[in-house]
């Protein structure tokens, strides 16, 4: 193999993890805020990929940006949807135990599923490219403008997204309200508020996800399971409830899964990807990042 | 049970034989049988779902392989139809019992995730092993059951025949939950650190029902093979798992008749529905919904009262041993690079009551848990008596005769009070009750109690497993002054009859006045040991407790 073609694979690698560490970095925000799991952050990326073929007519071709315009649309959408979700599957739940909260996010990804299937069709459909036409040739190299276009706008929400949480008002109080909901309702917090827009957050994410992914991957109404169950596993692989390691993780999944791909086949790298998740779980469930030191004793 | 609840399934079981008989035809018939077969997984699904309150995503790939197992013994190796189901069910157990060790302890997200890798896997076996499983085609051409030459036709004898397995599954679910047996398992559920301070053995019960609801859901694929007599890798798809699921939690939690219902139910919309096609589906995932919103019981829970039965042996609390100390000897502990508790020394004589305080996270509590077994020592060593216990699992310590109650009370919300006594152990729980100033409330919801009186529970509860010493975590936080003195006489009272009583508390009005000996802690170091006397002059004490106004 030679050296250009292995680039062209990390690239491929690399724009992948990057769209799953949108779904990542979601499905952990759900997880910090109630500290429950999210079984239909998937079924909400495929939503994101359906809403962004639904509305791509209002955009049309407009110079030649097709996608990138209806980013911002779709994030809206599916943010609003956020804002819903949080109030089917979490608030009526959450006096009891979290496998409730489980279970609600399950029932809710087979009615999307259904529902988009009922609606759409099962078979797969295109989604909008984000940049239309080829890309440049460097050094022999074909960049696509849609990898190019799916790595740097996923760049971007992530570091939006760590921005918006370490360095805003609102971000830290979200983040307060995830580490002690009653210490942070004392000081005047509302954690409700605080809890509805981390879903809506990891809903628009896991909805611009879907626009990534929906040209290159198509969407069809069965993917969902699969998204859920790479971002659950870069969540083990970068440590429970970080969302450094949410990102790096998805990052890591991404590569393996399109380099073993390459060299031997999809299944085989489905598999050793299953295989080295139970091991970690097995042998080091903390995830790859060194522990850090707990601060509440 | 009581009685109207056993008339309401008989008038329930006889309509099913009528309808069964009478009314359903062929069609009918294969409805049935589905709703049979799904039943006896859901009722496995139930120990480990509804019981323990895990979420296994496994059960789908048990049901799965029991498929499996059962069509390829009898196409590949001959086997007739007890043997054929036999593997299918010993197939699921024995993969069950390989990763129960290392997927029974992790935390229930990574144990959903787990049993899901490992589901993942099996179904990717099954779809690309072509040359075993016939790859996305799958196996065909499974005989018909059949006992002793007999063949056991479709429609009503296969029907019969599911349904009699239904009422063995269901005998067999309530030999592993009835009387005392599911008070602990409740406790485990609602309450796990709190069972294993109280000496449940959470681990044997946890590994029981895996392997049990594994061989339930193996028995049920197997039987499916046979009534199908297709095996494709539908058997172990995502959709079998929801489905099974779904039953539980429509039918209920908790009562095995509820997955029967479950099943009955769920197997049976999409027959009456048909004419919403597409859209059933989405009906059905809104059910789901709908039923762990508003059903929290589901359907079982509409039924009349269920009575737990109550054991007749009104045993007294065993006497607490007299001649065990607790001695902690030299121990450290450290999270990450910050040393939780370094070199502490500590004991307590039977009799004796000892008060620990410190500021907060100056590892009080820590040193409880230690204790306790909930975390392990880094260095140093704990003695109870002879025994040493460094190292011992919760429970085995529990069993030594150490308890300890939470700073954030642990209990079991949907028992009674003295239920909640009754799954520690079979003891006389009015009398009990009545120490600790809750003999009025036996029959009560131990999840309606105020948290004070929430925190009197775990020391009843505490003295139900007969402990010699108790740990108690901020036992008078929240209480009121008459409630505080009480509880004083109660402490007061235990220790003279020998009890060891470790105290943890902020509340020195409260702590001083009854302990023997105080031990101040801070930053994870002995700074001051005494008598209360000694404690309130200590310089150290005053400096690092009660900050720099003397009191």
């Amino acid at each position: 193999m030679t050296s250009l073609a292995l680039a062209q694979i990390l690239l491929n690698g690399l724009a992948l993890g990057a769209a799953y560490a949108l779904i990542a970095l979601g499905f952990v925000i759900v997880i910090n805020a109630v500290g429950a799991v999210n079984f239909a952050q998937g079924e909400l990326v495929m939503a994101g990929g359906f809403a962004a073929i639904a509305i791509a007519p209002l955009v049309g071709d407009a110079a030649g940006l097709p996608g990138l315009l209806l980013l911002p649309l779709v994030m809206l959408l599916m943010g609003g949807l956020g804002v819903g979700f949080a109030h089917l599957a979490y608030f009526p739940l959450r006096k009891r135990p979290r496998v409730a909260v489980f279970v609600s996010t399950i029932a809710i990804g087979l009615v999307l599923q259904h529902l988009a299937n009922a609606v759409f069709g099962a078979a797969p459909r295109v989604g909008p490219p984000l940049i239309a036409g080829d890309g440049p040739v460097v050094g022999g190299l074909t960049l696509s403008l849609q990898q190019l276009g799916v790595l740097g706008s996923a760049a971007l929400l992530v570091s939006a997204t760590g921005l918006f949480l370490g360095r805003t008002q609102t971000g830290r109080r979200m983040r307060a309200v995830a580490q002690d909901p009653e210490m942070a309702a004392a000081i005047g917090i509302r954690p409700a508020r605080m809890i509805t827009l981390s879903f809506a957050l990891a809903v628009a994410l896991a909805g611009a996800a879907g626009l990534l992914l929906s040209n290159q991957f198509f969407v069809s109404p069965n993917d969902g399971g699969l998204f859920m169950l790479k971002a659950y596993i870069a969540v083990t692989i970068g440590g429970w409830g970080r969302l450094d390691g949410a990102v790096l993780g998805a990052l890591l999944i991404g590569l393996f899964e399109t380099l073993v791909a390459a060299f031997t086949s999809y299944l085989v790298a489905e598999a050793l990807l299953y295989g080295v998740l139970l091991a970690m779980l097995a042998f080091r469930p903390s995830g790859l990042l060194p522990e850090r030191a707990r601060t509440r004793v | 049970m009581s009685d109207r609840r056993s008339l309401l399934l008989l008038v329930g079981g006889a309509a099913l034989t009528v309808y069964a008989v009478a009314f359903a035809g062929s069609y009918g018939h294969d409805v049935l049988t589905r709703a049979g077969i799904y039943a006896i997984a859901a009722i496995g699904y139930q120990l480990v779902f509804g019981r323990l309150g895990a979420l296994s995503l496994a059960q789908g790939c048990f049901f799965g392989l029991g498929a499996y197992a059962a069509a390829l013994t009898a196409l590949d190796l001959g086997f007739g139809f007890p043997f054929t189901v036999i593997a299918g069910t010993a197939l699921p157990v024995l993969l069950a019992a390989l990763i129960a060790i290392p997927v029974l302890r992790l935390a229930s997200h990574y144990f959903a995730l787990a049993t899901l890798g490992i589901a993942q896997l099996t179904l990717l076996a099954a779809i690309n092993w072509t040359e075993v499983t016939g790859g996305a085609n799958g196996l065909f051409g499974i005989p018909q059951i059949s006992i002793a030459g007999l063949q056991i036709g479709f429609g009503l004898p296969l029907t019969a025949f599911v349904w009699t397995c239904v009422a063995v599954s269901l005998w067999i679910s309530h030999r592993l939950t009835a009387g005392r047996r599911s008070l602990a398992v409740e406790t485990l559920r609602a309450a796990p650190s709190a069972a294993a301070a109280l000496g449940i053995d959470g681990a044997a019960i946890r590994f029981r029902f895996f392997l049990a609801s594994a061989g339930f859901g193996g028995f049920a694929g197997a039987l499916q093979a046979h009534a199908v007599g297709v095996v494709s890798p539908d058997v172990l798809s995502f959709h079998i798992l929801v489905l099974l699921l779904a039953m539980t939690v429509i039918g209920g939690r908790d009562s095995p008749l509820g997955a029967v219902l479950g099943a009955l139910l769920l197997v049976h919309l999409p027959e009456w529905f048909r004419d919403f096609a597409d859209y059933y589906l989405v009906a059905y995932g809104a059910a789901l919904l709908g039923a762990i919103i508003f059903l929290p019981n589901g359907l079982a829970g509409l039924l009349p009262e269920r009575r737990t039965p109550r054991s007749e042996a009104k045993l007294p609390a065993p006497h607490p041993r007299r001649d065990a100390a607790l001695s902690v000897e030299h121990v450290t502990k450290h999270f990450g690079g910050v040393a939780a508790l370094d070199d502490v020394s500590i004991s307590v004589a039977p009799g004796e009551i000892v008060g620990l305080i410190g500021p907060n996270g100056s590892g009080k509590t820590t040193l409880v848990n230690l204790i306790s077994g909930i975390e392990k020592p880094g260095s140093g060593r704990i003695h109870f008596g002879n025994e040493d216990l460094t190292g011992r699992s919760p429970e085995r310590i529990a069993r030594t005769g150490i308890v300890r109650t939470f700073q954030h009370p642990q209990i079991a919300p949907g028992l009674t009070l003295g239920d909640s006594l009754e799954a520690v152990g079979p003891c006389d729980t009015e009398a009990l009750l009545a120490r600790v100033g809750l003999g009025e409330r036996a029959g009560d919801l131990a999840g309606s109690l105020p948290p004070a009186a929430q925190k009197r529970l775990e020391i009843a509860r505490a003295l139900a497993t007969g402990a010699s010493l108790l740990a108690l975590d901020e036992p008078a936080a929240g209480m009121n002054d008459i409630e505080r003195a009480d509880l004083a006489q109660l402490l007061k009272a235990l220790a003279a009859e020998g009890h060891a009583i470790l105290l943890v508390d902020h509340a020195m009005d409260f702590l001083l006045p009854l302990a023997d000996r105080v031990v101040c802690l801070s930053a994870g170091r002995i700074v001051a040991e005494g008598t209360p006397k000694e404690i309130v002059q200590d310089p150290r004490a005053i400096r690092a407790y009660f900050g720099e106004s003397p009191l």
